[in-house]
This record gives C-alpha cells, structure tokens and sequence, in this order.
C-alpha cells in the first residue's frame, strides 16, 4: 500500500537529471556552430568537469544551459522545463569574472542569492527577513569571509571575490550550479577550499553542478566524470589522449 | 594667365579639405551676417549704451540684501530683513524650486531611464521610452516654464514642474546611458536566476552604477540652480522673477547687477560644494572630472560633461 512496499518501482529516482541536452548545437552562427550534437545529461548530486582550450565554447556552452543564449538546434533543458523559461530559483551561474555587483558590499552581494525565494514586498521595499540575512551571514561564514562583510567587493582580493560568488550561488542553492573557471589563478590551498565546498553543495544539497577547469587533470580528482570539447564535439576526456596530444609541443619547446 | 592662377588655386582647394571647409564656412558666415544686416556699426554704436549702462548699473545697489521687499511671492513673514531681502528670497527660491525638481525628477527618470536601457529592457520598450525622454529634452526649460506659467499661473509651482520636466529629459539620457554602462555578467547572474526584469535593474543595475547616477543627480542640481535663475524672467518664481521685477518698467540696473553677483556668488559656491560632496563618494578619484574655471563661467551641457 505505502510507497516502500511497492518495492521501490515508483519511488522517486534519488538522482534526477537536472540537465539535459539534447542532439543540440550551440554558437551564434547558424552556419557555424561551435558545438554540434552535443547530448549532455547531469544528475542532482553530480559535479561534471569541462574542459577544452580557450576560444572553444565552454563559457558560450554554460551559458546557454543557463537559457542566457537560446541552442541554434535542439533542445536545452533544466528539470524537463526549457531553460530559458527554467523555474525561478532553478539555476545558478557563477560566470568567468564572477559577475560581483561592483561598489557593494560582500554582505549585499551573498544576500542577492536569496532574492528567489523573497516575496514581492520583501524586494518591493528591499526588507529581507531575518532568516535571510542570517543565513546570509551562514553562507559568509562557511566560505571564510566573515570579517569581510561590510567591506565592498572592489576592495577584496581575486580569490575572496570568487567565494563571495560562490556564497551567493550556496545560498540560492539552485538545482543545477553552473561555474565558469572557479579555480582558475587560485593557489592549491584555496583552490582545495573552494572544491570541498562545491562537493559539499553536490553531495549534502544535491545540487547538480557543471564547472569549467581549465586544469584536466585537476578536475579529474574532484569532479565525477570529465568532458572535453575538442573540434565541434562534446568527449569524454580521456587523458593519454591529451598527453598525446601535449607531449610533441612540450618537445618541440624544449628542443 | 588668370585663368591659369584660378584653376591651380581652385586644384589647391581640391586637394586641401580643411581650407575647402574653411573657405565654405567664411562665405556661409558672410551671407548669414549680410542677411540679419548684422554690422560692426551697431557694435559701434551700442558702445555708447553700455556707457550709459555701466554709469547705471556702477555701483551694484546691494540694498536689495537689506530692504525688505514687501512685494514677495509668496509673502515673506520673517522678522529680520535680510532673510526678507529680494535677494535672498529669491535664491532661496531658486534654489528650492531646483532641489524639488531634482528629486521629483530623479523619481520619475529612474524607471524611465531603466526602460530605455537597452541592457535592461525589450527593444521596442527601449526604443519607446527614449523616444518619450528625447522629446521632453526638445524644449528648453524656458519655453517648459512659459508653458506652466500658462497652465498654472505665475509663481514657483510653473517653476517646479518645468525644471522637473526638464530634468526628467536630461537626468534619464544620462542614466540610461550610465546603466547601459554595467558590466553584463551580474546581470547574466541575475537573468539565469530567473528574476524579473524589474529586480534586474533594482538590485543589479542600479546598484552597480549608483555612483555615476549620484554624481549625475548632484551635478542635474547645479544645472537646475543656474537654469532656475532664468525661469523666473518669464513669471516662474526664482530670483529670476525679482530680476524682472527691478528691469521693467524701472530699469534699476543698479539693483538687478547687485541680483546678478549674488547669483554668481551662490551659483560658484553650490557647484564647490556639489563637487566636494561628489568626491567624497565616489571611491576612485579618476571616474570624476577636475573643475575648471571654465566650466564654472560657461554653463555646461550635461549630455556632454557627465556621462562617463
Ligand atoms: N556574444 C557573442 N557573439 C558572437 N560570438 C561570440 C560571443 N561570445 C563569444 N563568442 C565567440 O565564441 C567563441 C567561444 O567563446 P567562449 O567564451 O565560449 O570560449 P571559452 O571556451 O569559454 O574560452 P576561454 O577558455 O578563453 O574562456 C569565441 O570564438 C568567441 O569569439
Ligand atoms: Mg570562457
């Protein structure tokens, strides 16, 4: 009768897909696409890796999973909705340049990620509730900033700009986290930080996330699968390949 | 022979466009003035009439800072006179009918200037709405005061509601074009968020630029206090008014030069004090333009000074 005694068969799936693309090309250009038949699927709890050299489309590929650029063909969708016309709070995006609103404070910033689930009068007369600001200042905690709070984002260092980010993202815990180049010119130590909080995010909030790493063998240590674009295709990443690849031009160097 | 001079000056004007422009320009000039039969004569003999003018205006009367003037609009009720003065009155007219049209216009610019900003809005919502700001911008804020004086009759409201239209026109170009200015990722930020466009600009646009849009508003304010001291000329309240007073029918030069520094006095002192408070909050000194003397004496056109 209840749910269990079915044996499971219509029971929820634990791990449903927050991504979906499918057989879609991604570009601007109808007559040159930068990804073509690009079949992506990532599931809640997930942290899938993409890689690829600069120029291919990585950042143009997160971005029209975030519905901000519509697939040339195809379809593109977050939790079987369009993304374009995802749910309000469903998505969230950490772009390359972190994408700070500039002359504000970290604690205004982190505070942004909660405007999702604010009501019409709360953003109306811009008075959040006492539980959002103090989840705000959770969220600040957790990425280590909480002395920085008041202090306005242009003043801080590149990495605090990044978790500042990235506080904003946990706190609108979006289905599916889309992060552009989150480690990138990080130091190991913090760069390890910011990987224990984005498997934190996919494994306790079971969020679904796809990063772009420049770092291939970086991701691969942290990230469940990785994927690379290489021409106008969507691979698996597979790391004699690229050794292949890099070795030559590592000769040709040093010769 | 000359023929032969006429056609290497003419090949000299064919190579040569800036002396082509120049020679085109220097006939243009000669018609226009044949044309208004403007000449030097008049010059000439208008020298005199500033003679007369000078002797009359030299010395400036300052007694228009002590005499109550007992003829204000509306009457003035304080016991001592020189806050009962014309002069004080009056700028202190000018001045508020500025400050309300400063707010007042900030008010109504800010969503407009969020709608006509391309980043922020739907083309034809963008397009729209500039095309309503460009035609508020059309007419000057005299010819706004000389409508408002028809409509609701002399006095400091004709004064407020043209300055406001006036400012609504300017201040939201000058928006516009400050939020078209954000960087686009917050924005993407707040678009793959799913917020409504209306949050988009509020938390995300506006707050981002609010330092350019402070600076604008404080610098629409000098503008409105220089601009205010015209309206009254045609009945809109301000100093203006008290001008007008003491030139027809009495022609008190005297009195209106006396007028005339005060206004200077205070218009120099505001813009001082505007660029300090400007200053203050705008962290990185560069994003502000020094002051010059030159703009101090020449009215400045917003569109071009102060748009970043
Ligand atoms: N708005 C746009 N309109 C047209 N072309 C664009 C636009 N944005 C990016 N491109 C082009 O798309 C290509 C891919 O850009 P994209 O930013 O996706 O590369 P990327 O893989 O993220 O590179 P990087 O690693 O350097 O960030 C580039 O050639 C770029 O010039
Ligand atoms: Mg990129």
């Amino acid at each position: 009768m209840s749910m269990e005694s079915t044996g499971g068969v219509s029971v929820e799936d634990p791990n449903p897909v927050r991504l979906r693309m499918v057989d879609a090309a991604i570009g601007f250009d109808p007559e040159q696409p930068l990804i073509e038949g690009l079949n992506l699927e990532v599931r809640a709890g997930e942290i899938v890796g993409l890689t690829g050299r600069s120029g291919i489309g990585k950042t143009t590929l997160l971005r029209t999973a975030a519905g901000l650029v519509k697939p040339l063909s195809g379809s593109v969708e977050c939790c079987c909705t369009s993304t374009t016309r995802a749910e309000k709070g469903a998505i969230g995006l950490i772009p390359q340049r972190l994408g700070l609103v500039q002359h504000q404070t970290v604690g205004y910033n982190v505070l942004m990620g909660a405007l999702t689930e604010a009501s019409f009068l709360q953003t109306a007369l811009s008075l959040p509730s006492k539980r959002m600001r103090d989840e705000t200042r959770e969220v600040i905690d957790e990425v280590g900033l909480a002395d920085k709070t008041l202090e306005s984002v242009n003043r801080l260092s590149g990495g605090q700009q990044r978790r500042v980010a990235i506080a904003r993202a946990m706190l609108q815990e979006p289905d599916l986290l889309l992060a552009d180049e989150c480690l990138g010119e990080l130091d190991a130590e913090t760069a390890r930080g910011i990987i224990e909080l984005f498997r934190h995010m996919a494994e306790d909030h079971r969020m679904a996330i796809l990063l772009v790493d420049h770092n291939p063998v970086r991701a691969r240590t942290f990230c469940d699968r990785v994927l690379q674009l290489r021409g106008r295709r969507l691979i698996p990443f597979d790391e004699d390949e690229e050794s292949k690849a890099t070795l030559p031009l590592i000769e040709e160097v040093g010769s | 022979m000359s023929e032969s001079r006429l056609a290497s000056s003419l090949r000299l004007l064919a190579r040569r466009p800036v002396l082509r422009a120049g020679v085109l320009i220097g006939i243009i000039t000669l018609l226009i003035t044949n044309h208004l039969q403007i000449t030097l004569w008049k010059l000439v003999d208008g020298w005199s009439n500033l003679l007369v003018l000078g002797s009359e205006a030299l010395p400036p009367d300052f007694s228009v800072l002590t005499e109550r003037a007992g003829w204000t609009h509306p009457p003035c009720t304080f016991e001592s006179d020189f806050l009962c003065s014309p002069a004080v009155v009056g700028m202190t007219q000018t001045i508020e009918i500025a400050f309300l049209a400063t707010v007042f216009g900030m008010i109504i610019s800010l969503p407009l200037a969020a709608m006509a900003a391309s980043n922020l809005s739907p083309y034809w919502l963008s397009q729209t709405t500039r095309q309503i700001l460009a035609a508020m911008r059309v007419l000057p804020s005299l010819i706004w005061a000389l409508i408002f004086v028809i409509i609701v009759g002399i006095g400091p409201l004709a004064g407020v509601l043209a300055m406001t239209m006036y400012t609504v026109g300017y201040l939201g170009k000058l928006q516009y074009e400050a939020l078209e200015g954000v960087s686009k990722e917050p924005l993407e930020v707040a678009r793959a968020m799913g917020l409504p466009r209306w949050q988009v600009a509020r938390f995300f646009a506006i707050p981002e630029a609010s330092n350019a849009l402070l600076s604008q508003m404080l610098f629409m304010f000098e503008y409105n206090v220089r601009h205010g001291s015209v309206i009254g000329l045609v009945g809109a309240g301000g100093i203006g008014w008290y001008m007008n007073h003491y030139l027809s029918p009495f022609q008190l030069y005297d009195k209106v030069l006396a007028l005339i520094i005060v206004m200077f006095v205070v218009v120099v002192a505001i813009d001082q004090i505007s660029l300090r408070v400007r200053r203050g909050f705008i962290d990185d000194v560069n994003e502000l333009r020094r002051p010059r003397w030159r703009d101090i004496l020449i009215s400045r056109d917003p569109v071009k000074t102060d748009s970043n």
